[in-house]
């Protein structure tokens, strides 16, 4: 840590480990209901669950990204933020919209469009906190002494995002039109934008964890996001393949969204060979291990997974199937939740001044929670071909099918307490770090010339 | 090897060509999807039973083209599937119509607000949704597989109280419908004839909880089924051409 205002990232973290755990929460309850155990049912049906569940994921990663941008921005601009008790009020003001719209989830009031479940009159309270934010990061780089390509890819992916959430609020009466502009939101963020803000979070972790000059980095760094938008602004055709809209979005759906994994493969083989490449062993161990697994996983998640029923003859068959509910977890996961983790790993040490990287703790909480998300993936990959085969292709119905595949939602519960085992493991490890103090200012090895061995 | 700046144009120029590209194609289906989606027939009533799924999340549970949670069965082509009357029987209860099954919840709807309802999940299923969902590939060569004799089952065509009072919903008739009864035990009615006397049968769909009183069949007598369909019912299951009782009917 160079700046005392940095400080405000750990109360975003640790915000965002709390929504985390909520967010399981209403996982777990789903998983149960779909094995019969529906005794929550007349409080909390599977909607509210599910509507809760998804946007607290969001939430809880918006929270991370803001965490992320309030601790690199002022290093990166060298520059302390502009404005720490804005910060903090616009950290309390979206954890007061959140749970008001949990609340309203509860109690059947929401807009009822996938993912953007949230009632109108807050979302214009979304939109001021964001205002609030971007305007406290754009003004630490205004004032800054440098303006780095990393601080900037991870601005325009922040600003963007603010942008993009806007033609998810115009209301229309035809439910096609509606379904094409929710898009604009959900894709053109997760297959989008958000690359950019994980493209230079990465960027920034790279930076400091491996020692690789930052030239060489950022060039990268404008291919691979180059990559995402050349083909994730078109690739928005694989959502337009059957919702009313005309039959050429099958073939550019098609064509550029199955180019989208380049993306993520160019990230992954980016940040393996900048470690392999880059002379300094940083001792923040756990920190680069989560880097590289969130490069890898955000692969394996999107691209791979992805892939996988992007193409219109596949995705014919799979479309709103468990397919893309396993698909959902483990790019979420990969991409966005573990950038987030990395992120966290990384600042947690450098804000408290508790050298606690790389301990058994630590290990732990990567290992056990990236095994059980891939045990869930896995379990839902095997419910989701088993009801494509039934339901889909051979006509069963939907129902008997259901009941069919309830074995692996065992399974899948199971593999979700191993997971999470690892998020308690990295939310313990966060909380012995205690709080942030400014006596961990200047502690920083990464800019320790003794940590580096070549 | 690519320089910095060259990396730069790249980024810039690939994100401003393809969001033109982009804005080019979303234009031209806004300008066809009017047509596509026959957008003139968006009447008050398909307006506010759109608002009904949106006031109450049902994409929380459903897929509405094949968008929304993986819970409960998938709805663009339900009116089809199903038909009105009986959804209609099945929003006024849903858990009657499939008991201890997965829950959907009771939203106590005026008849009105049914009637909305189902004009959007109507109106959805008349969208040209380029194929989806598709009809399932596997399900003919299935069914030529794995032969039903013909000589059981119930003659064509099947008369249309069975769909309006919802019976093919649950009970499979003449090689059709049928889809919910796998879960209830509800069998098919081809058969019905072989097992049950003519009295039997009228005074089981009558009343089958007078007859059996945890039976899942519900009620239908007078408020679906009048007693003059229910004589045209039980004439088509006992007509002539239906298979004949193999052991004498019980006295
Ligand atoms: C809590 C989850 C849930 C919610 C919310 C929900 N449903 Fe359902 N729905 C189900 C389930 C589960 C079924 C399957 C039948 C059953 O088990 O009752 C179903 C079945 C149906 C069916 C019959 C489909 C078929 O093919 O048999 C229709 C029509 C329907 N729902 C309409 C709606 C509408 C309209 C709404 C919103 C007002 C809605 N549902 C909200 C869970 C839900
Ligand atoms: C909600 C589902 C449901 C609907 C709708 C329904 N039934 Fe049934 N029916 C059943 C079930 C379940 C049984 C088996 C009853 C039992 O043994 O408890 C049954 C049994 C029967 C039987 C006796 C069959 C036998 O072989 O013994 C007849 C006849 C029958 N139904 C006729 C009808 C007719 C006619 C209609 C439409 C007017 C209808 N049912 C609508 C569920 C349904
Ligand atoms: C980090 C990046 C990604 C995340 C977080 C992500 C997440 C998701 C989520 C949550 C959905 C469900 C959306 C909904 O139905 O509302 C979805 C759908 C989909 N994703 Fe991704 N995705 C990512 C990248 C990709 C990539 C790179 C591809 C293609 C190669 C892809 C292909 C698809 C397809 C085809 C669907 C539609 C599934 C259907 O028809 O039901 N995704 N994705
Ligand atoms: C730990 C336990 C978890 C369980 C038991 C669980 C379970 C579920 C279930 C049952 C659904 C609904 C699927 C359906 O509609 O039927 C769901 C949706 C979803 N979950 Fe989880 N989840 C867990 C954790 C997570 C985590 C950690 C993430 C993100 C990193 C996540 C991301 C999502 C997403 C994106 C969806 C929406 C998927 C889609 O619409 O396709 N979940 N989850
Ligand atoms: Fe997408």
């Amino acid at each position: 840590m160079k700046f005392k205002s940095q400080k405000v990232a750990y109360w975003f973290f640790a915000s965002a480990l709390l929504l985390l755990v909520l967010q399981i929460l209403y996982g777990i309850i789903m998983g149960f209901a779909r094995v019969g155990m529906e005794g929550l049912h007349e409080w909390i049906p599977f909607n509210t669950a599910r509507a809760t569940h998804t946007n607290l994921l969001v939430v809880w990663l918006l929270c991370g990204f803001m965490g992320s941008a309030y601790f690199i921005i002022p290093e990166e601009s060298d520059n302390e933020l502009y404005s720490p008790k804005l910060a903090y009020i616009q950290l309390i003001s979206l954890l007061l919209v959140g749970v008001t719209a949990i609340v309203c989830y509860h109690l059947n009031i929401w807009e009822g469009r996938k993912f953007l479940e949230i009632p109108r009159p807050l979302d214009y309270l979304v939109v001021v906190n964001v205002l609030m934010f971007i305007y406290n990061i754009a003004m630490t780089m205004w004032r800054g002494k440098r303006n780095t390509t990393t601080s900037l890819v991870l601005f325009m992916g922040l600003f963007c995002a603010a942008l993009l959430y806007l033609p998810g609020m115009i209301h229309f009466d035809n439910q096609t039109t509606d379904s094409f502009y929710r898009w604009w939101v959900v894709h053109l963020w997760v297959e989008g934008v958000w690359e950019l803000i994980m493209g230079g979070i990465l960027c920034f972790l790279l930076i400091k964890l491996t020692g690789v000059d930052r030239e060489v980095v950022e060039k990268w760094l404008y291919i691979i996001v180059g990559l995402t938008f050349v083909s994730g602004i078109l690739g928005t055709g694989h959502h337009y393949y059957y919702i009313g809209v005309p039959k050429y979005w099958l073939i550019v759906g098609g064509i550029f969204s199955a180019l989208e994994p380049l993306a993520f493969l160019g990230m992954a083989m980016y940040a393996l060979a900048m470690a392999k490449k880059g002379g300094r062993r940083h001792p923040n161990r756990i920190a680069l291990t989560w880097t590289l697994g969130c490069a890898i996983m955000s692969f394996v998640g999107a691209g791979f997974l992805g892939m996988a029923h992007t193409l219109p003859q596949i995705n014919m068959y799979t479309h709103g199937t468990l397919i893309t509910a396993m698909h959902g977890h483990l790019a979420f996961w990969g991409a966005y939740a573990m950038i987030v983790l990395a992120m966290m790993a990384y600042a947690l040490p450098l804000l408290t001044g508790r050298k606690l990287w790389d301990t058994g703790m630590a290990n732990w909480a990567f290992w056990t929670s990236n095994i059980g998300m891939v045990g869930m993936t896995g379990a839902l990959a095997v419910a989701g071909i088993t009801q494509v085969n039934l339901e889909r292709r051979m006509g069963m119905d939907f129902l008997v099918v259901q009941k069919e595949i309830e074995m692996h939602f065992i399974g899948m519960l199971l593999a979700a307490g191993l997971f999470t085992i690892g998020i308690t493991c990295f939310i313990i490890t966060f909380f012995r770090h205690g709080k942030p103090t400014d006596e961990a200012i200047g502690n920083d090895p990464a800019e320790n010339p003794t940590y580096n061995v070549s | 090897m690519l320089s910095k700046s060259q990396a730069r144009a790249f980024f810039f120029g690939g994100t401003g060509i393809f969001s033109v590209a982009f804005i080019a194609l979303t234009i031209d289906s806004m300008r066809k999807l009017p047509n596509q989606t026959n957008s003139d027939n968006i009447t008050e009533e398909v307006k506010r039973g759109k608002h009904i799924w949106e006031d109450n999340n049902c994409m929380g549970c459903h897929t509405l083209f094949g968008e929304g949670a993986y819970y409960a069965p998938e709805l663009t082509k339900v009116v089809e599937r199903r038909g009105k009357d009986w959804i209609r029987l099945f929003l006024k209860d849903p858990a009657a119509m499939f008991p201890g099954q997965r829950k959907m919840v009771q939203y106590h709807f005026k008849p009105e607000q049914i009637e909305d309802t189902i004009a959007f999940l109507d109106w959805c299923g008349k969208v040209d949704s380029n194929g989806f969902p598709a009809k399932p590939p596997l399900a003919q060569r299935l069914a030529a597989t794995t032969p039903i004799a013909p000589a059981v089952l119930l003659p064509k065509p099947v008369p249309a109280i069975f769909t309006t009072a919802a019976c093919i919903g649950c009970h499979s008739i003449a090689g059709e419908g049928g889809a919910a009864g796998a879960l209830i035990g509800a069998p098919p009615l081809d058969g019905v004839s072989t097992r049950k006397t003519r009295e039997e049968a009228t005074a089981w769909i009558r009343d089958p909880q007078k007859i059996k009183p945890d039976t899942k069949m519900p009620d239908l007598v007078p408020a679906v089924v009048s007693e003059e369909q229910l004589t045209e019912i039980v004439n088509y299951l006992y007509s002539p051409a239906t298979p004949q009782p193999v052991t004498p009917p019980k006295p």
